[in-house]
């Protein structure tokens, strides 16, 4: 088997695009100063990780191999320690239609097979490019990277009555998104939830500055209340430094300004220490790095 | 072999930090109780031909960082105020990394790099394999001298020295340093002598020390008590099975002071004299080492000549020289002096420049250089040829004999020391000194064996000591502030070093460079009662600890037992005659001197002759020294200066 660049850096995201969503505090996206002092609020911080290589070609083919990990590291007297266990797998992404059925025996006894043409249309052509083949690995490595954290995400639900922040959204799964004790940040902004009228108002917070929360409905996720928040004054390094989306429960419109203040203050006292130096340092809080850098060690 | 459970840490290795044969790196947990000079066991995972290798090592340095890649990071999160680290709601990854030397592979063979594996603190057991003491402190031979304590991470050990690498014949000498006035060196080497003295195997023969006294009070009370031994210092005791007591049996020798009547030293108190004699040499024993007093660049080759003409022709015996109608028995200085009258006064009659090829300037000059050793050396060389030495041939087993000589001019303690060395040396060659095995304890080596300077006599005799001293027994146990400024040869001959607190500027030279920055650094803080302790078994330097020694502390002794003040003759000489006759008394001794009407000179030598006969009848041998024969009747009785206000049972009443 031979190495290769890593998948993720190729691969491109959905494009960039604006949503349309409703608010829940008044009718429009206001700015709005979070009240108060910064607190401490979290206790546990969940991420993963996924690495991916294409190992070799048959043929045309790509064998990807894919390594995925999820932690959940809880903060115990301000030290970071593993809660639970943390979730790790390793398998080859392959298109199984295209490749002879003795050749994924000979595999599968070494290493778990996973199907990347599995959800494709039967009807529709056998995707052939090699690209394409790459993209579609890619894509299941990142659900199973999605599912580790949702797994660990509703053992936590489960057992644990503490505030958990986790890497990105919550609505992948309902029990999650419906818990009072998970808070989602997530730090890119490909999607913006709002219209094109609302956007200076983001693009204008100012550090500890939120926006009206919103709510998000999908036809295949639980509806979650979102807003972006402002950690650090931007000054002239352009509109999205410093700028995290959060998504909460949607549980209770009457109080989502309480709890949109609340959990802002639990994130701006995440700040420090600075996560440097990553270069996402001005979205990521360190909890979250740590847990990066932890899954880093452990997916060997 | 020993096995703890408990994982201290794991061996971490990098391309950057690799592990090596000599030494690996491990990791802990941030309240972990390793620090440097902590001994550790690696228990390897993997088996080497069939066998799971174990490998011992002392933590030498430490290592502690971040994930923070710069300290601007943790500014910049800080808002440059440094409090607000303090309240950031999570602590940052931190890691203790430490560097370990490698004590001992078991097994020895393969030597490979370290392996990975669990770090576990080191058991009593396990100190004594990592240290290769399991090989001379088990058994029914034992040989181990205990030197301290390890103590680390609630565990203690017991380290031992080897006897044959300490006293000889496989290696010996010992070497200790450590800054002044810590009182380290001298306690240090007060305990390890009486660890000696506990645990030296009887079947290896007798052994006996002789310490030479060479500033203050330092070594004066070695058989009294100590003042300060708390429950700690019995405790090591206990564990080292040494008795916490005074040294049984020691003998003091000093020299007279200038004016002669007592002996110039600070152990001078009326109530410890029983074991004080006085050191004083003639000129036999002077002029065998008259080099050690003679400047090279002022005695030339004939000079030389002339002394050892002296020494064999003239010394000792009836010196007859027809032609000058001489005849002269040499046996003291002023026989001596008489001698070079005679020659001189007869070479200027009979108008020679040359006798028995020796120039009349070389006689003169020799003449000079030798007449005025007596002066020079007051107190201990005497005119007369009065000889109290120290009992070289009937040294006895577990003795300390200690020479003061703190209070004599350079060129005579190094008369002293020359010519004590040589005797020793020579008794040991010939098995003829009473013990098989002498310590020689000599403080401020850095004086005597100088690693720059003239190359004195003094110097090459210690350097031959160094050399081949471990196969006769002679063992030199040297202590100086700055090990770099003794002689390469004396300091890499001795098998044994010890270092209490250095000075950080000795650290930074050339014979320090082995040791890790942070051995160093506890070096140059090591508190009173710790020593870093070198030895040819041991890997690696190993840090104790030592009991205060149970004798009594030179300032304690000083203040317990002041010094006599320097007596009147006459109560000089009935302090020292009553030494042997406790009846004779002050008034008896007046009315003797009265009587007798001698000088000073020769009353202070009827007094060291009376010593050194030690006969029956002080009294009479006393009066038969004094110059005028005393008569039966004493003669009128002067008044007697009060030593002090008399007491009803004055001594000397």
């Amino acid at each position: 088997m031979g190495g290769g660049a890593p998948l993720e850096v190729r691969h491109d995201d959905a494009p960039p695009r604006l949503e349309t969503a409703t608010p829940l505090e008044g009718d429009a996206i206001r700015p709005r100063p979070v009240p108060g002092n910064p607190t401490v609020g979290f206790v546990a911080f969940l991420d993963g990780i996924q690495r991916s290589h294409v190992r070799a070609h048959v043929g045309t083919l790509p064998i990807v191999h894919g390594a995925v990990a999820a932690a959940i590291r809880e903060r115990v007297s301000r030290r970071m320690r593993t809660w639970g266990t943390p979730r790790r797998s390793h398998a080859l992404y392959l298109p199984f239609p295209a490749l002879p059925p003795e050749f994924l025996s000979s595999l599968a006894v070494h290493c778990e097979l996973v199907d990347t043409l599995a959800d494709h249309d039967g009807a529709a052509p056998t995707p052939q490019h090699p690209g394409d083949l790459a993209a579609r690995a890619l894509t299941a490595i990142q659900r199973r990277r999605e599912r580790e954290e949702r797994h660990l995400a509703e053992a936590w639900v489960t057992s644990a009555s503490a505030p958990l922040l986790m890497d990105g959204g919550i609505a992948s799964t309902e029990l999650v998104a419906r818990s009072e004790h998970v808070v989602g940040a997530v730090k890119s902004h490909r999607t913006i939830y709002v219209t094109g009228e609302s956007l200076p108002v983001i693009v204008g917070l100012r550090e500890g500055e939120r926006t009206t929360a919103v709510v998000l409905t999908s036809p295949r996720r639980t509806p979650v209340a979102t807003f972006y928040l402002r950690l650090r004054e931007p000054g002239a390094r352009g509109p999205f430094f410093g700028l995290v989306r959060v998504e909460v429960a949607h549980r209770d419109a009457e109080a989502i300004t309480e709890r949109a203040d609340l959990v802002s203050r639990w994130l701006l006292a995440e700040r420090t220490p600075v996560a440097l130096p990553d270069t996402r340092w001005d979205v990521m809080v360190y909890g979250i790095r740590e847990c990066e850098d932890y899954l880093s060690a452990i997916l060997t | 072999m020993n096995t703890t459970p408990e994982v201290l840490g794991r061996v971490v290795a990098t391309e950057r930090k690799p592990n090596t044969p000599h030494e690996f790196h491990f990791w802990t947990a941030l309240d972990s109780p390793v620090g440097i000079g902590t001994i550790v066991r690696v228990e390897s995972e993997r088996p080497v031909g069939g066998v799971l290798p174990q490998i011992y090592g002392v933590v030498t340095e430490g290592f502690g960082y971040t994930d923070l890649q710069t300290p601007l990071h943790d500014v910049l999160g800080s808002d440059g105020v440094p409090g607000a680290s303090a309240i950031a709601p999570t602590e940052r990854t931190e890691i203790r990394l430490y560097t370990a030397a490698v004590l001992r592979h078991v097994p020895e063979e393969p030597l490979q790099p370290v392996p990975m594996g669990t770090v576990h603190l080191a058991t009593e057991l396990d100190v004594q394999v990592a240290l290769r003491m399991d090989s001379y402190v088990q058994g029914a031979a034992t040989r181990g001298i205990p030197v301290g304590l390890y103590r680390a991470g609630g565990t203690q050990a017991a380290v031992h020295l080897d006897a044959d690498f300490l006293l000889g014949p496989e290696a010996a000498h010992l070497s200790i340093s450590g800054v002044s006035g810590l009182a380290t060196k001298t306690s240090a080497v007060e305990w390890l002598l009486q660890s000696i003295f506990t645990h030296f195997p009887e079947e290896k023969g007798g052994v006996a020390a002789v310490c030479f006294n060479v500033k203050g009070p330092d070594l004066c009370f070695l058989d009294q008590p100590a003042v300060q031994l708390d429950d700690a210092d019995r405790a090591i005791y206990d564990a080292l099975k040494v008795p916490a007591e005074p040294f049984k049996d020691v003998h003091y020798f000093a020299p007279w002071t200038g004016r002669g009547t007592q002996l110039a030293t600070l152990r001078s108190h009326e109530d410890l004299q029983e074991n004080v004699q006085p050191l004083t040499w003639g000129l036999r024993e002077t002029l065998q080492y008259a080099e050690v007093l003679l400047n090279k660049d002022d005695v030339d080759a004939k000079a030389d000549a002339l002394i050892d003409f002296i020494k064999e022709r003239v010394l000792d015996q009836v010196f007859s020289e027809p032609r000058f109608e001489m005849s002269i028995e040499v046996r003291t200085f002023s026989d001596l002096e008489k001698w070079f009258s005679t020659v001189l006064r007869a070479m200027e009659s009979a108008n020679q420049d040359v006798w028995r090829t020796h120039h009349i300037a070389t006689i003169r000059k020799v003449r000079n250089r030798l007449s005025n050793i007596s002066t020079r050396c007051k107190g201990l060389v005497t005119d007369d040829g009065t000889v109290s030495d120290l009992p070289f041939g009937e040294f006895r087993d577990r003795h300390v004999y200690v020479v003061d000589v703190a209070n004599l001019e350079e060129d005579a303690q190094d008369l002293v020391f020359a010519r004590v060395v040589s005797q020793l040396r020579e008794h040991l060659e010939k098995r003829q000194l009473g013990v098989s095995q002498v310590v020689v304890f000599v403080d401020e080596l850095n004086k005597y064996a100088p690693a720059d300077g003239p190359d004195t006599y003094v110097r090459k005799m210690l350097l031959d000591i160094a050399e081949r001293g471990r196969y006769l027994g002679l063992v030199l146990f040297g202590a100086q502030q700055f090990r770099s400024q003794v002689h390469r040869r004396v300091v890499g001959n001795s098998g044994t070093a010890l270092f209490g607190r250095m000075d950080p500027d000795e650290l930074a030279t050339p014979g320090y460079q082995t040791l890790a920055p942070a051995t160093k650094a506890r070096l140059a803080t090591l508190e009173k009662g710790q020593l870093m302790v070198r030895h040819p078994h041991f890997g690696q330097p190993i840090f104790v600890r030592f009991p205060r020694p149970a004798v009594m502390g030179g300032r304690d002794g000083v203040t317990r037992y002041p010094p006599a003040a320097e007596l009147p003759l006459d109560a000089a000489v009935t302090v020292a005659l009553r030494r042997l006759d406790p009846s004779i008394s002050l008034s008896w001794v007046q009315d003797t001197l009265a009587l007798a009407g001698d000088h000073e000179d020769e009353i202070l030598r009827a007094r060291n002759r009376t010593l050194q006969a030690k006969p029956d009848d002080v009294k009479a041998f006393f009066r038969a020294q004094l110059k005028k024969r005393v008569s039966a009747e004493p003669a009128a009785r002067r008044p007697a200066p009060s030593l002090r206000p008399a007491p009803d049972d004055d001594p000397y009443g």
